[in-house]
């Protein structure tokens, strides 16, 4: 049940390349649209806006007669001059699609103009539940601030982590262990730009959180089997490096899927079944984990491969911490 | 043999230490799980103060500080973030309408002349006001919402009767132009006033009618009486001039510089804004941690019969050391104060996919050694002995990028890194001494010492 990376590697990186491809179309396509304006729908987070969320108070008799009226809502927002707000009407219960609660962004409202858009949905709907509103307001400065420091964090991440590698590695490790990140971080980008496009999901400072996260989890996977390719040398340096990788790939594979698998499972139930807030953070780290180990396992070590093909003469890694060791007092 | 044993009594005693402190310390849950609001104020520089140092910032959040404490809200937390923000915290609070309004001002600070005639209604009235504070701070501990409500209600009466009885204002915050704590000597301090050349002519204006009456200064910020000194006879001539003052009265070095904070918060025509309001309210929270804990925990358990149906006896194991590993990652939150936000759930759920990870690394490197023909106790060896450097190199960079958002990142983003990093760092405990622990107890013990527990499928030329 041996199976050959190296092989089909250009049915791999064709597979790679169709996706990526794909998301960057899609984030074309919203930068140039005047309603995003950037590769990726920015949420309020970034940007500054104010976000309402107000469901009806069912204990109050006769509140909760049939589901909200997008253009009951609509009209309302055009009276207060919001007309080119975005409005989502959620279900109180996933089940029955009851449509008890509206949600809109709209641009950064102070107090009073929140509290006069709250009396007038009111008046037009009916009475919200006090308890179960979910107020967000960031003023765009702050956004803009939100969004530097989160990218200043990816940055510097980033820099870490090649860093480490070059040292615990070698430098051209480093390198296709960063271009298998890049992978994972333009491929969870890109279903989030066509997401956003096709669903208008937005992204928000919990997606930066799940680029850092895929970031760590994805450098983990290739790690691990760069662990064992520099074993594999180590043990057998005349063995020529596609058959290296290969193995070294079998090796782990047992592990690379087991692993996703677990990771997976909490991800899915709370994708699923979670709370509203967590379900893009969930999907965009599933989306990022399922890239992490194809890359690990198809793209870095057979680019990898090639690489070191390329230049027979390159010298053999030499294992820092000498896996030999164990294998002799047999 | 000893030494596993020994080992086996520390993990259990952390583990039941742990349990102790999870039962006794409640965790501290964030404001997007328990409702609130939680509001960003931002300083703005004007003409008069063109930069926010960190003497501005104190003044202003003294101010809060008040605003929050007659908002009534327990558990209230008001803390600067950077150089020229301040974070109000209002757990429970669902419409934060009012919350926004009080706070969003410009502090407003006065000075104004006692009516002739009053001085039993004053007496009464600020012991009526020490009271209720008393009272408010009494409610606010036994998170007793309907006497918070009678209290605060009574708190605006009294604040109106206290009122009543000084005339309009005559000297306003922009007169005042710096407040300090100054020491006496012995053991007591004051207060000094400097106030601008406009500010020290209405000011002597004011001493001056007042000296020798016992009708006292009102000093009032946002309209609630702050302090009310009396003027001595001797400058019932010229009034205090020279646009300086002290107010004495047997101050510790605490209540002088307290008051001179708030008295500087006062005089600063800082102008403050709301950008960023984060409101939740409590079902809705209520509702979001259950949802995403029933459906964490059911993915959870998933991994565990996974791990069980998968990998058999050291699935097991590696089951118990996930239940230890998760109980001592809690009780750490627990005992480090960590507030625990949906991101922060999120981040200790990953790291727990972390920790199984390094349990899968060390099971799936025993079985190959179990295959390539080794005894049970060798495969188990170099089973954590071989996986250690994956381990240790998957753990670091994870490491990194957990410091680089908590260093770098902002509130949620923070609370996410704080969780995953300290897991991480659990982690790598409960894999390589709880595990490893377990396993050897395990196999330590005759019955368990089979292969086939191990590795299914085995070739039976395996001893």
């Amino acid at each position: 049940m041996k199976f050959s990376v190296i092989k089909q590697r250009s049915l791999w990186w064709t597979i790679s390349g169709v996706f990526i491809l794909a998301g960057l179309v899609a984030m074309a396509i919203s930068w140039t649209r005047p309603d995003i304006g950037a590769p990726l729908r920015p949420g309020l987070d970034f940007v500054g806006g104010t976000r309402l969320q107000l469901e009806l108070d069912c204990s109050v008799p006769d509140n909760c007669q049939g589901p909200i009226e997008l253009d009951e809502v609509r009209e309302v927002l055009a009276n207060q001059g919001l007309g080119n707000s975005s409005i989502q009407l959620l279900d109180k219960d996933p089940l029955q699609q009851d449509r008890q609660i509206v949600s809109i962004r709209t641009q950064s409202l102070d107090v009073e103009e929140r509290t006069q858009l709250q009396d007038s949905l009111s008046e037009a709907i009916g009475v919200f539940d006090p308890e179960s509103t979910q107020i967000d307001t960031v003023g765009p400065t702050l956004g803009r601030q939100i969004f530097i420091s989160g990218l200043k964090a990816l940055l510097v991440s980033f820099a870490g982590i090649t860093l480490y590698l070059t040292f615990r590695f070698q430098f051209d490790y480093a390198v296709f262990a960063f271009v298998a990140l890049f992978h994972d971080i333009f491929v969870t980008a890109g279903v989030f730009s066509i997401l956003g496009l096709v669903l208008g999901v937005e992204v928000d400072s919990l997606f930066l959180v799940a680029l850092l996260t895929i970031i760590g989890f994805s450098v983990n996977d290739t790690v691990v089997i760069y662990d064992r390719i520099r074993e594999v040398i180590a043990k057998n340096p005349t063995l020529p490096i596609n058959q290296v990788v290969d193995d070294a790939v079998n090796q782990t594979l047992a592990r690379s899927i087991n692993t996703t698998l677990t990771t997976m499972l909490p991800l899915v139930c709370i994708f699923l079944f979670g709370g509203e807030t967590l379900k893009y953070l969930a999907l965009a780290l599933l989306v990022g984990f399922i890239a992490g180990s194809y890359s690990s396992i198809f793209i870095a070590s057979t680019l990898l491969a090639w690489w070191r093909h390329r230049q027979p003469s390159s010298p053999v890694p030499v294992s820092v911490d000498n896996p030999q060791a164990i294998e002799d007092q047999q | 043999m000893r030494k596993q044993r020994s080992l086996l009594i520390v993990i259990l005693v952390l583990v039941i230490a742990s349990v102790i402190v999870l039962i006794n310390i409640p965790m501290r849950l964030g404001l997007d799980l328990r409702g609130g609001s939680q509001l960003t104020i931002q300083l703005q520089t004007s003409e008069e103060v063109p930069t926010i140092d960190e003497r501005v910032i104190n003044a202003v959040q003294s101010v809060i500080e008040n605003r929050v404490n007659g908002l009534g809200v327990s558990e209230s937390v008001v803390q600067t973030i950077g150089q020229d923000q301040i974070l109000v915290q209002l757990p429970g609070v669902n419409d934060p309408e009012q919350a926004e309004r009080v706070l969003g001002g410009t502090a407003q600070l006065d000075f104004r002349e006692q009516l002739p005639g009053t001085n039993d209604q004053l007496l009464a009235e600020t012991q009526v006001k020490q009271q209720l504070e008393f009272q408010l701070e009494q409610a606010k501990q036994d998170g007793d919402e309907a006497a918070i409500e009678k209290t605060l209600a009574s708190v605006e009466g009294n604040q109106q009767a206290i009122a009543g009885l000084y005339q309009p204002p005559i000297l306003r915050g922009q007169d005042l132009r710096d407040a300090f704590a100054e020491p006496t000597g012995n053991d007591n301090w004051n207060i000094a006033l400097r106030f601008s050349n406009q500010g020290g002519d209405k000011f002597a204006q004011l001493t001056k009618n007042l000296a020798g009456t016992g009708r006292t200064i009102g000093i009032f910020l946002d309209d609630e009486l702050i302090s009310y000194p009396t003027v001595p006879v001797d400058f019932a001539e010229t009034g205090i001039t020279g646009g300086s003052a002290v107010i004495t009265g047997r101050f510790t070095a605490e209540q002088a510089n307290d008051l001179a904070v708030q008295l500087r918060g006062g005089a600063l025509p800082v102008p403050v804004e709301i950008v960023e309001n984060r409101t939740v309210g409590a079902t809705l929270g209520r509702d979001s941690i259950q949802r995403s804990l029933y459906a964490g925990g059911g993915g959870l358990i998933l991994v565990l019969i996974f791990m069980v149906v998968y990998y058999r006896l050291p699935g097991l194991i590696a089951d118990v050391a996930l239940i230890v590993y998760a109980i001592l990652t809690l009780a750490i939150f627990d005992l480090l104060g960590v507030t625990l936000t949906l991101p922060g759930i999120a981040g200790f759920i990953l790291s727990i996919g972390m920790a199984v990870d390094a349990n899968v690394l060390i099971f799936e490197r025993t079985r190959e050694e179990l295959r390539a023909g080794k005894t049970l106790y060798r495969s188990v060896e170099s089973g954590f002995f071989r996986a250690f450097s994956s381990i240790l190199d998957g753990n670091l960079t994870t490491g990194i990028a957990c410091i680089a958002l908590f260093w770098l990142g902002t509130g949620l983003v923070k609370g996410f890194a704080l969780t995953l990093g300290l897991g991480v760092a659990v982690s790598m405990f409960t894999a390589l001494t709880c595990s490893r622990t377990l396993m050897f107890t395990a196999i330590g013990l005759p019955e368990l010492r089979k292969p086939e527990l191990f590795c299914p499928n085995l070739k039976k030329a395996v001893s």
